[in-house]
Parts: C-alpha cells; sequence; structure tokens
C-alpha cells in the first residue's frame, strides 16, 4: 500500500515536471510576438539572431520564471492554511494575508516613492504578517471556529481594500498609476530586478517548508495526539503560518494579487496524490507554478498584442472552483 | 404581535424628528461644501447669481443622488438581512453590486442590437448574482447555510470582478472612466442620474413596506413563516428582486458602493428594534442620513482631492463589518 503510493507520488511528479517544462517553453514563446519553440531552445542555448534573445533574454524568461516562483509559493503557502485551519476553503487570499501585503506595498509606494525595489518584499511580508497577526490574535482572544476565522480573514482583507482604495483614488494619477497597475495581479513589466529580489528568498522559504512538512501530518492528527507525541503544537503552528505568511506576501510584493492560485493547487494536488503534505507539498507547488505560468501566457497570447492580467484569469477560473468546493465541502466548512 | 415587545427602544415620534434633524444637517453639510470653496453655507439661503448655479446645477443633484442612495442601499440591505436572516447579508457581500457592474459592462462593451437601457442590463446582472448566491447557499431549497451564503456572495463578488476588469482591459477609453467608476463615484452627478435613482427608489420601497409582515414572519423561522401562510422559498424570490433592483440602480448611476447597504440596518435595527414596519421608512431615513454625511466628508476629508464617496462609506464600513464578524453570535 504504501510502496503502491510512493510509486504514484514519483509518477505524478515527474509526469508534472515534465509538464511544467512543456508550459515553461510554450510561456516563452507566446505574446505579441509570437517566437516558434525551436527558436527559443536555440535562444536559450544562444544559437539565434538579437531580436529573438533580447525578447526572450529581457522579457518573457525572467517573467515566466517569476511566474513559476511565485505560482509554486503561493500554492504552498495555500495548502499550509488551509491544513493549519483544517478547512479546505482558507487559502492566502481568503484569510486576509494578500490584501494586508498590498497595502503594505501601497503605502510604501505613495510615501517612499523613491524607494529601492529591493525592500519591496520586505514592506510585502510586514503587511502581510501584520494582518496575519491580527486574524490569529482574534482566533486566541475569542477562541472562534475555523469557520468563523474565515470570515474574520475576509473581513480584515475587506478594510485592507478599503484603504487600498481610499489611497488609489485620492492620490494623483501619476502616483498610482504604477500602483495600479501592480495591483491588479500581472506579471506584465516584470523582469530580472523583480526576480532577484524575491528568488532567494522564495526558494529558501519553500524548502524550509518541504522540510517541516512532516509536522503537518502530524499536527492534522488534532492537538491532542500530536501533543502526545511529542510536538509544541502551539509553536509549531506559529512557524508554519510565518511560513506560510511570508510566501503568500513576498510573492504578492513583486506580482500583485493573483487570486484563487492558492486555493486551487492544493486541492488539485490532493485530487492526484491524497493527503499525506510530503507529498502533497511538492506536487501543490508543481501545479501552482504551472496555473501561473499559463495564465501568464495565455493572459498574453489570448487578445495579443493586448495583455489581460493574470490575476484576472486565475480569479474567472478560481471563483467557480471556489463555488464547488463550497458546494461539494458543505460538512467540513462548517467546521 | 410577537415583534412589538422588542421593537422601538426610542419613541417613534421623537425618533423621526431626530432623523429628519439629522437629514437637514447632512443636506447643509453636502451642499455647502464641494470644489468651489467660496461657495459655503451663507450662499444656500441667499442664492445669486454664480452660487445659484452652483448650488442648484451642481451640488443639488448630486446631494440628492447620495441620499437616493443611502435610501436604495440601506432598504436593499434591510431586504437581504431579513430574507437571509443573516446579519452579514449586504448587496455587496452577497456579490450582488459586483454582479449589476458586470451586467453594465457588458451592456457597455457588448454590440447593443435591441437598445435597451444600461439599467436593465445592471439589474439583470444583480439579480443573476442574487439567484446564483442563493443557489449556492441552499436557500432555494428552503434552508440557507450562513456560511456558504458569504462564502459564495464573495465567490460570485470575485467572479463578476474579474469579468469587469477583463472587459476593461479590451478598451482603454473605458479603462479609465471604470478605474474611478469602480470605487463608487458620484462627482459628475446632474440631475437626469438623479431621477434614474428616484425611479427606481420609489417602487424598491412601497415593496419592501408592502412586505414588510412578510419579512417579519421570516424572523420567526422558516417553519414558523410557512405555518402562517408566507412561503419562505417566494419571499426569498420576491425579496432578491426587490433587493437586485435597489441595488442595480445604485451601481448603474454611483458604481458598486460597498458596506452603506450592511451598516446602516444594522444601525437601524440598533435603534429602533426588529420590526419591519418600523424598520422599513427608519433604514430608508437613516441611510439617506448617513450617506449625506459621507458625501459632505468624501468631499472635505482629502480637499481639493475628492475621496469617491464609496470609498468614504468602505472606511466606516469595513471596520464594522470586521467587528460584526468577530463578535456576532449568530453566524455560523
Amino acid at each position: 500500500m504504501r510502496h503502491a503510493s510512493s510509486t504514484r507520488l514519483i509518477w505524478t511528479l515527474l509526469g508534472l515536471t515534465f509538464a511544467a517544462i512543456a508550459v515553461f517553453l510554450w510561456s516563452l514563446s507566446a505574446g505579441a510576438v509570437h517566437i516558434p519553440i525551436a527558436t527559443i531552445i536555440n535562444t536559450l542555448f544562444d544559437l539565434d539572431g538579437p531580436k529573438q534573445s533580447f525578447i526572450i533574454n529581457k522579457s518573457r524568461l525572467p517573467r515566466s520564471l517569476l511566474a513559476f516562483c511565485t505560482g509554486g509559493s503561493l500554492a504552498l503557502s495555500g495548502a499550509i492554511v488551509q491544513a493549519l485551519l483544517r478547512n479546505p476553503l482558507a487559502s492566502p487570499k481568503i484569510i486576509g494575508i494578500n490584501s494586508g501585503a498590498a497595502l503594505g506595498v501601497l503605502l510604501t509606494f505613495i510615501l517612499a516613492p523613491t524607494l529601492n525595489l529591493n525592500w519591496l518584499p520586505v514592506v510585502a511580508a510586514c503587511g502581510g504578517i501584520l494582518a496575519a497577526a491580527a486574524i490569529f490574535t482574534v482566533a486566541e482572544i475569542a477562541t472562534v471556529s475555523p469557520a468563523r476565522l474565515a470570515l474574520v480573514g475576509i473581513a480584515i482583507g475587506m478594510t485592507c481594500d478599503a484603504a487600498v482604495d481610499f489611497i488609489l483614488a485620492t492620490s494623483e494619477l501619476y502616483e498610482v498609476s504604477a500602483p495600479l497597475v501592480w495591483m491588479t495581479g500581472s506579471l506584465w513589466n516584470r523582469g530580472w530586478a523583480h526576480l532577484n529580489a524575491v528568488w532567494p528568498l522564495l526558494v529558501g522559504l519553500s524548502a524550509i517548508t518541504l522540510l517541516y512538512s512532516y509536522r503537518l501530518d502530524l499536527i492534522r492528527l488534532g492537538t491532542a495526539q500530536a501533543t502526545s507525541l511529542g510536538l509544541n503544537v502551539r509553536r509549531e503552528r506559529l512557524v508554519l503560518l510565518a511560513l506560510a505568511t511570508l510566501l503568500a506576501a513576498l510573492s504578492v510584493s513583486v506580482v500583485g494579487v493573483l487570486g484563487f492560485v492558492g486555493l486551487m493547487a492544493p486541492h488539485i494536488a490532493r485530487q492526484m496524490v491524497g493527503g499525506t503534505h510530503r507529498g502533497l507539498l511538492p506536487v501543490a507547488m508543481l501545479v501552482g507554478a504551472i496555473l501561473v505560468v499559463v495564465a501568464d501566457a495565455a493572459g498574453r497570447a489570448l487578445f495579443a498584442p493586448l495583455e489581460v492580467s493574470a490575476g484576472i484569469l486565475t480569479a474567472m477560473f478560481g471563483a467557480p472552483f471556489f463555488v464547488f468546493l463550497l458546494l461539494s465541502n458543505t460538512s467540513e466548512a462548517r467546521g | 404581535m410577537a415583534l412589538r415587545g422588542q421593537s422601538s427602544s426610542v419613541p417613534l415620534k421623537i425618533s423621526i424628528v431626530c432623523l429628519t434633524l439629522a437629514i437637514s444637517c447632512g443636506t447643509l453639510f453636502s451642499l455647502a461644501t464641494g470644489g468651489r470653496t467660496d461657495v459655503g453655507l451663507a450662499d444656500i439661503f441667499r442664492p445669486e447669481g454664480m452660487a445659484r448655479t452652483v448650488l442648484f446645477d451642481i451640488r443639488m443633484p448630486r446631494t440628492c443622488a447620495a441620499a437616493l442612495l443611502g435610501v436604495n442601499l440601506g432598504m436593499a440591505g434591510l431586504v437581504l438581512q431579513a430574507i437571509t436572516r443573516n446579519p452579514l447579508a449586504s448587496p455587496a457581500i452577497l456579490g450582488i453590486n459586483q454582479g449589476a457592474a458586470l451586467g453594465l459592462a457588458l451592456g457597455v462593451v457588448l454590440p447593443n442590437t435591441i437598445d435597451l437601457p444600461l439599467d436593465l442590463y445592471a439589474l439583470t446582472g444583480a439579480l443573476t448574482a442574487g439567484v446564483v448566491t442563493f443557489a449556492i447557499s441552499g436557500g432555494f431549497g428552503g434552508k440557507i447555510d450562513s456560511l456558504r451564503l458569504v462564502l459564495g456572495g464573495v465567490a460570485v463578488g470575485a467572479f463578476s470582478y474579474a469579468m469587469v476588469r477583463f472587459t476593461y482591459t479590451l478598451d482603454d477609453d473605458i479603462a479609465r472612466s471604470v478605474i474611478r467608476w469602480t470605487v463608487g463615484d458620484i462627482t459628475d452627478i446632474r440631475w437626469s442620474e438623479t431621477k434614474r435613482l428616484a425611479v427606481w427608489a420609489v417602487p424598491g420601497f412601497l415593496a419592501s413596506l408592502v412586505m414588510a409582515q412578510r419579512f417579519n414572519l421570516m424572523a420567526l423561522g422558516q417553519a414558523s413563516a410557512r405555518g402562517l401562510g408566507a412561503d419562505p422559498r417566494i419571499t426569498l424570490l420576491l425579496g432578491t428582486i426587490v433587493a437586485a433592483a435597489l441595488a442595480g440602480a445604485s451601481v448603474t448611476v454611483a458604481g458598486p458602493i460597498a458596506f452603506a447597504g450592511l451598516i446602516v440596518p444594522h444601525l437601524a435595527k440598533f435603534l429602533f428594534g426588529g420590526d419591519h414596519r418600523v424598520l422599513t421608512p427608519t433604514t430608508a431615513l437613516l441611510g439617506a442620513a448617513l450617506m449625506l454625511f459621507a458625501d459632505g466628508l468624501s468631499k472635505t476629508l482629502t480637499a481639493p482631492i475628492e475621496a469617491p464617496i464609496g470609498v468614504v462609506a468602505a472606511l466606516m464600513g469595513a471596520p464594522w463589518f470586521l467587528w460584526h464578524t468577530i463578535f456576532a453570535r449568530d453566524v455560523s
């Protein structure tokens, strides 16, 4: 039994990796200037003309890499949050982390427009952590049910959104045009600088999270059992929550709010390999990465030369998916 | 009546007087403020020359629109809270506002072959969103699940909003106006728009008043309501239509203003108890008063730049919603 599931996991991971590579190559070819796959492979290994290599190296490659990293991080964050809250409907967006990070970044755009790009992740992380801290303070003080916690998260998200709208609507247009583009959950105009600002952190945090994943399985057994197995549940939950928050907030800091990726990816992964987190987390990461790379590339290809934000596409497909989960998971959702 | 006991913590006559006073103050506040700071309180009573034009052609329609928006959204929220028996229900949270926005965006973008008025598109969008949200929550099976209602509304809202953004990425000219419109803005309102609001506000108000007793019965529970001859599913459907009409009209004129529909009914229930025959008129008055003040604030808070009225309403309403999700006993 165990052997069988391991084999399945390995095959799933292999299949997803191939899918990810294929999608990645497609995303390099899709856009206002169509570039054939053969050319891309030549270019990546320095074999082709200057125009294509400029587009691929300067524009599409960093963008696709960024989509890959942030998609994976959001999915990982979503998987952790769902396990911690034992709520299949939870996701970084639903519990307000994304909105908190967005507010933090927007405030810095307005208050310190000259700030170096490298600080953006720090600010976003602060905003996200503050939002998450608020939610879990409420959870501690009022000892609310998981279902109620999702509501509190929505409310905190809406409060942050109200502040974001206030800033956007009352500033001069030239001040907010950059943050406005950034807010919509798009990978447009993201380059190596953005990628360099976050990838070491995202990769590092993801690695730590994957190493930590066995503890999620222990926590899932329930507080009493986990404690009897020698786990300091309270501390573990805090560490895991901090990891989830950082992963989501850092992603938001460079690509804005990409709704529903953190919700969809873990569920799709669960369909593929079941609930053990040792296997679930890497699969979820790959699924999330594929989702965002596809959303980004499709957004470029659909109405080229116009671009549809990746965030719009993920919300268009994610929201019905959320409803589907809601309808099929009612008993669990009640918590 | 069982409800008599819990109604009216304040005598009705006094509260009506207070509300009228509040509306008068709000009207003066809203009229006295604006882009031209030289037209102020004194000119309202002796309008001459340029001040007359500013007051009658620019500020007056906007002030009336703010009041009517308060009436419409407050009533829509009250009706929704009654038919869902859920204190968190409001047009924005159930996705009805966003649905109306989507209907409107489609009406603007799609080639308009049959030449339907835009209001109708918004109304259809609002109604569709409301029906979908209720269907998700299990409302038409006769039992609404509170949590599914709110989460389903959030999903419907997110989907509609993504579609709205999708339509305006396709067209730059629409994008510019839509971005400001999506946060709820009444800066450029003239008499024609105000009239469109009034046209929907009056029948909406009358319908809510007629159905007040049905809503009271809903509060007793689904089974009791059915036993007393008011099928909750019919109340749900009628209420959805009324709320969608009120919210849809507001959205066509001012964009999806969030939270006004949430806090106004709460405030009214807090002040006047739970009887819908009292609540319907008081919510309308309270909504008008609140939005008049919000309009005044939107013009003064960050002068000379205006904060759209929807943003002001959201800043007032979001903390309220947060507080309520934490401490209300009856949400999940």
